[in-house]
């Protein structure tokens, strides 16, 4: 029976029987594939196909004396096999004491029941021993092997590698299928090239170090979850990791760090089950030429560094976005800050002055609020890095612009000057929502004409801490092109406690037929609820308004349209009302509540300021006039009581002249002729 | 030359400034259509009291006619939400009121908000009706109430009554509560005595007064009185409102069949706008913006004692530009 155990050490030594297992032929082949074995006279000696039929010459005395066998060969043996013995499949329970041998250098006791490495003490001189398949629990009896380079304990019930101090040469430690659970004492073994440890109870590797020697390694065939210290072997080359328990890079770290590894399996692990495992190990190892017993090509090794860059790319780039919304929130921190600030300032302000003034406390437009806030400069660029989420963030101290997707967020005062900004038309265009917070709502105002035309899609509008405080400030919301949804964050906007103010909005706002209001579902009640409460107050403000009201208020664009109104129709005193029809009809959408606007406190007040000075001019001018009338009345008054007595005298004077016709004919000739 | 009452005058005087003063502002667009037809147009809104609407305060409070078209316009523009039953404060109030006159102070909705909740409470809610008679009494005669309230405190600590104060504008309604210990024992002043000084002011008093005989009518029925106490009489006072005559008895506030009718007009065309395909929708619609600025008829109104002046001065002339006489023929 041919019977060939393979002991996969870097040597590939390959110890074949021959089919006739009581001639006990030993054959030492050696494949020729071996690389490095610095023992050369064992190589040498070894590659000889030695078939000998040495067992005949091998006598098993049992001596009475003692209870171990006692070995003897025919001196004939002794001297053609004078450095190696064989006693392989020999049913061998103990080791025999072996005599007179004490030059031998390979021994073997393959296959056998032995439970203790004993009685070898004498061979100093041996440098191969071959324990391979026995019962062996426990290394020992070792000590004086000081030559001792390989040593086969393969397939034992070795429980704890100890007992090795001394074996300062070896060479091959072959370990495997016994019951080891720990790697120790074996940090002296500086000579070392490969150690076997396949097949044993082992659950993490470390305590490597001192293997300064260590080409390969063999744990294949453990319940490894973690490797530690392999990069603390300088030598090793290859290391065979199959059928454990690794799971995630993460725990065999270290390897990344071995510079010396070419060769690696991981194959019958969790690991090699991932989508990400082939490129993982080869962004991590570079190194590797072979992975799974397969070599690693130059475009796998090519793909796995694009693969680590994008990785590092991506990490960067989180780590960068982490960095940003860190920023962001420092910023949007520093911007409710500054705005609780100004709102208490202009509180004190408030309550400082006399309560008998007639401005309302509510007024929070007095503090200009630009001045709190130096004007940053710009600093970051907009960023547009990723493909899905266009992330344009532009980071200052006061105010923060942020666009994410479909949202555009303005925080602080400042951020308002970004609407003039270059917005690339894409961008603009997928902006379907623009939220405030902490900026004045008179602020938002003056802007909101720039916003209905660079965002044109903007259909929802959140505003919060803005300040929001009177109904009609809704009026200013009326000249976008259109609103779906309305939100106004109760913290800050003081308006929302009011009862009225939804119905308000859905009133005055009605052509853009709303479809939510702070998250609600506008109904058909609300709507109808809105017009039921606010329409006579549109019918007001619009039919009851006179004609030149109602234009000045409506503002230019609709003074053109009356204008041209007006001069297609021709101008007639008169006929006004069909014209009134006219231009109400011509005047558009929702005339009836077009008049009502908002202009801000600031606007207001700077309007009257400038009318002051028309008005007083009025004031003198109808003075005047009116001095002028009561001075013409007091005329007319006069004449009319100085009248008569004109009168009567002129009578008088005419009848005195006529009273002698002889006399007033001459007088009369007499002036015509001083005439000429 | 006759000289004529100098208050009359002088509020003539005001709307003529006030209509060169609008002429000047919109000089463009009124040299369009006639400097003729824009004093017509004024004067034709004074009369009916739409003058008032979206302008600012120091105007809306200039002559008594304004404030009595500012309660109207108040009251009738609003009173849907009166109706509605919704109680509000102070400050929706002074928002609403805000909505037609942009600077409205604060401080006169306080005031009048004082009166309805007895200087308690400032947080409280606030009927439509109550507020509105409340309002009345502290807009209408608010300089006169200055007065008042100087002699209430007079009176309050002991000076002697005769002598009259007219206070400026700075000293308000600043009512200090007196100690505790004396609040306990003396509440308010006597009413005769009140009385007596508030005749002496309403002869003086260049501003406008309600009438005495209702005032001693309101105060009949009590010994002593507060302050506020004697305004919320006022303001409750039936004759004192007729007198004003701009608002309906209370009983009447929530009726006004003309508005009433044009609110379901309007409201109608809303519905019916909602129906796709039925008519244009109602941005689009001219008809329903145009329809309801045909003015409703001025007809059976019984309680409109200025239009009822007006409407009669109409008829007569000819030429009419108004848009009333054009429904009502």
């Amino acid at each position: 029976m041919d019977c060939q155990a393979e002991v996969n050490c870097g040597l590939h030594l390959v110890i074949q029987t021959s089919s006739l297992p009581e001639k006990n032929k030993v054959e030492f082949k050696l494949n020729k594939d071996t690389s490095s074995f610095p023992g050369r006279l064992l190589q040498h000696d070894l590659e000889r196909n030695y078939s000998s039929r040495q067992g005949d010459h091998i006598n098993l005395v049992s001596s009475s004396l003692s209870s171990f066998p006692i070995l003897q060969r025919s001196s004939e043996e002794k001297i053609l096999y004078s450095d190696r013995l064989s006693l392989e499949r020999q049913k061998l329970t103990v080791c025999p004491i072996i005599n007179g041998e004490d030059h031998l250098r390979l021994l073997n006791f393959q296959h056998n029941f032995i439970t203790r490495i004993q009685n070898i003490s004498n061979l100093q001189k041996l440098i191969s021993l071959d324990l391979y398949d026995n019962q062996i629990e426990e290394i020992s009896g070792l000590s004086t092997l000081r030559c001792l380079r390989v040593l086969l304990l393969g397939k034992n019930r070795i429980k704890k590698i100890s007992n090795l101090e001394n074996l300062k040469s070896l060479d091959v430690l072959d370990l495997h299928g016994n019951q080891i659970t720990k790697i120790e004492n074996i940090n002296h073994l500086c000579e070392l090239r490969v150690l076997n440890l396949a097949r044993n109870f082992l659950s993490h590797v470390d305590n490597l170090n001192g293997l300064d020697s260590l080409t390969e390694l063999n744990l294949r065939h453990n319940q490894i979850t973690f490797v530690r210290d392999v990069d603390n072997l300088p030598c090793l080359q290859h290391l065979f990791l199959s059928f454990n328990n690794i799971s995630s890079f993460d725990s065999v770290s270290c390897l990344a760090d071995s510079s010396s590894l070419s060769d690696i399996t991981f194959d019958g692990n969790p690991i090699a089950q991932e989508s990400w495992y082939k490129h993982t190990v080869l962004q991590n190892m570079m190194q590797l030429r072979q992975l799974d017993m397969k070599r690693i090509t130059e475009e796998e090794r090519r793909m796995a560094s694009v693969l680590a860059k994008k990785e590092e790319e991506k990490k960067r780039e989180s780590h960068k976005q982490s960095l940003l919304k860190e920023k962001k929130r420092l910023t949007i921190n520093n911007v409710a800050r500054q705005w609780d600030l100004q709102q208490q300032r202009v509180a004190n302000i408030a309550t400082n002055e006399d309560r008998k003034d007639s401005d309302s406390p509510q007024d929070p437009c007095q503090i200009d609020g630009s001045t709190l806030s130096a004007f940053p400069e710009e600093t970051g660029p907009l960023d547009s890095g990723l493909n899905n989420a266009l992330q344009g963030l532009s980071v200052i101290d006061t105010y923060l612009v942020e666009v994410d997707g479909d949202t555009l967020s303005l925080y602080g005062s400042g951020a308002l000057e970004s609407l003039d900004r270059n917005w690339s038309v894409q961008t603009a265009g997928m902006i379907t929502t623009v939220s405030f917070t902490f900026i004045e709502f008179d602020e938002i105002v003056q802007v909101l004409p720039k916003l209905k035309i660079k965002f044109p899609n903007s259909l929802h509008l959140k505003f919060k801490e803005t300040n929001l405080v009177m109904l009609q400030q809704f009026n200013a919301l009326a000249q976008l092109r259109r609103i779906d949804q309305l939100t106004i964050d109760p913290q800050g906007n003081p308006v929302v406690n009011f009862t009225l103010w939804k119905y308000y909005v859905l009133f005055r706002l009605s052509h853009f037929s709303m479809q939510k209001i702070n998250g609600t579902e506008v109904t058909q009640n609300d709507m109808i609820m809105a017009e039921r409460l606010f329409g006579i107050l549109a019918h007001v403000a619009s039919s009851e308004l006179p004609q030149y009201r109602l234009i000045s208020i409506l503002g230019d664009a609709r003074k053109k349209q009356f204008r041209y109104l007006l001069e297609s129709k021709g101008k007639k005193p008169g006929i006004i009302n069909e014209e009134n029809n006219d231009s109400k009809r011509l005047v558009g959408e929702n005339t009836n509540r077009a008049t009502l606007n908002y202009t801000t406190r600031d606007f207001y007040n700077e309007k009257l300021e400038e009318i002051k000075e028309k008005k007083k001019f009025c004031k003198t001018y109808i003075e005047d006039l009116v001095k002028e009338a009561t001075e013409i009345n007091m005329k007319n008054e006069a004449l009319q009581k100085l009248w008569p007595q004109m009168f009567i005298e002129l009578v008088r004077d005419a009848v005195i002249e006529i009273r002698n016709k002889n006399s007033y004919m001459k007088l009369c000739l007499q002036q015509i002729t001083d005439q000429k | 030359m006759a000289k004529p009452k100098r208050k009359t005058q002088r509020h003539v005087l005001t709307y003529m400034e006030d209509a060169v003063c609008q002429l000047l502002e919109n000089r463009e667009d009124i040299s369009q259509y006639g400097i003729a037809r824009f004093f017509t147009e004024y004067f034709n809104s004074v009369c009916q009291g739409t003058h008032i609407l979206f302008r600012e305060f120091s105007f809306v409070q200039a002559t008594p006619h304004n404030r009595v078209s500012f309660l109207r316009a108040f009251w009738r523009c609003f009173r849907t939400v009166g109706k509605n039953g919704d109680l509000l404060t102070m400050k929706e109030y002074h928002c609403l009121l805000q909505l037609l006159c942009p600077d409205f102070p604060l401080e006169l909705t306080q005031k009048a908000a004082r009166i309805v909740l007895m200087d308690d409470a400032m947080d409280c809610l606030m009927s439509f009706s109550d507020f509105l008679f409340a309002f009345q009494i502290q807009f209408y005669y608010s300089e006169f109430l200055d007065s008042v309230a100087a002699i209430y405190e007079d009176l309050l600590s002991g000076k002697n009554p005769n002598t009259v104060i007219v206070p400026t504008s700075s000293s308000g309604q600043h009512r200090q509560r007196p100690a505790l210990g004396e609040a306990g024992m003396l509440e308010g002043v006597e009413a005769s005595l009140f009385y007596q000084c508030l005749e002496n002011l309403c002869d003086r008093h260049k501003y406008s007064c309600p009438p005495p005989a209702l005032v001693k009518e309101a105060l009949s029925n009590v010994q002593r009185l507060t302050f506020y106490g004697f305004l919320m009489a006022l303001s409750k006072h039936h004759g004192i409102n007729q007198a004003l005559g701009a608002l309906p008895d209370k009983g009447d506030l929530m009726h006004d069949p003309a508005m009433d009718e044009e609110l379901e007009r309007l409201l109608l065309f809303f519905r019916l706008a909602q129906v796709p395909g039925l008519v244009n929708s109602v941005t689009a619609s001219p008809e329903a913006s145009c329809l309801p600025s045909r003015t409703p008829p001025r007809v059976g109104s019984p309680w409109r004692p200025l239009h009822h002046h007006s409407r009669k001065v109409d008829g007569e002339s000819d030429g009419s530009t108004e848009e009333t006489d054009e429904s009502e023929t």
